[in-house]
């Protein structure tokens, strides 16, 4: 069912680390599996930002910002 | 992944073997939107206002670029040359919405639909018998593994439309959290992984 996975050596500095621990930890994730998150978000935001689309955030005046990503 | 999944034959009572896979292509939503539109809008046709399916304006083929997106899955089952049901999932951009697991990461089904002659109102409508059952109970069990697998811990939420609030809610044993003003108020649904375990 699960499909072959491959290993790999990430370098991070504390700081990276810390904030992966806190996040692992507030979204009950294990730090692969946030990882891969991140991977899957970054490609699906990469791919309509390139088709044309744009990223906004909306704060809670309804004011849009924005968000670019390079 | 490709596994064998039982479905039931309504006429005989009798279960069959079918696939079940997530390597779906371009040809597999081209091929389930040239068996199913036709009979869709055959018997919408023939139906009063509100027993009319929801989904005759789907498009399966038009999600061909999502295909390539690592958030994105695309579950179909098929039995000899009839792919039954099909379902998207998303991995990324929803998270749960009930108090005791708010915010937390879940399995999204985007679209979920069974081929129209396993649908009884439709077939009904056309003078004939549904012809499999459990098409959608499997598709609900691979979203629910495939949370399991992605660390999510079973939990899975979706938007339901009305016709199909009893299959998640009774059959399923899907919490239904409250309609969502966002996306035509449909009825946002959710597994907590104690229900998703008994599924």
């Amino acid at each position: 069912m699960t499909p072959q996975k491959k290993t790999m050596t990430l370098n991070l500095t504390d700081q990276e680390m810390r904030v992966l621990d806190e996040l692992s930890e507030q979204k009950d994730l294990s730090k692969t599996a946030l990882l891969r998150q991140a991977l899957r978000l970054y490609q699906m935001v990469d791919a309509r930002l390139a088709r044309g689309e744009k990223l906004f955030f909306e704060d809670d005046q309804k004011a849009k910002a924005e968000l670019m990503v390079l | 992944m490709r596994v064998p999944v039982k479905l039931v034959e309504k006429a005989s009572g009798q279960f069959v073997d079918a696939e079940l896979f997530d390597e779906v292509t371009e040809e597999h939503l081209l091929l389930a939107e040239e068996q199913w539109r036709p009979m869709i809008r055959e018997a919408r046709r023939k139906l009063p206002p509100e027993l009319r399916p929801r989904n005759a304006h789907w498009d399966w083929t038009s999600k061909d670029r999502e295909l390539a997106l690592l958030a994105n899955t695309f579950y179909a089952i098929q039995l000899a040359d009839k792919i039954e049901g099909l379902m998207k999932v998303e991995t990324v951009g929803h998270v749960c919405r009930l108090p005791e697991q708010s915010r937390k990461e879940l399995v999204y089904i985007d679209y979920v639909e069974t081929a129209p002659w396993n649908i009884k109102v439709l077939m009904n409508a056309l003078g004939e018998q549904p012809k499999y059952a459990l098409v959608g109970t499997r598709l609900i069990e691979a979203a629910v593994r495939q949370s399991f697998e992605e660390g999510f811990k079973g939990r899975v939420g979706l938007h339901a439309v009305p016709t199909s609030h009893d299959f998640y809610i009774k059959v399923c044993g899907m919490t239904p959290v409250a309609p969502d003003p966002n996306k035509e108020n449909l009825l946002w649904c959710e597994f907590t992984p104690e229900q998703a375990a008994k599924l």
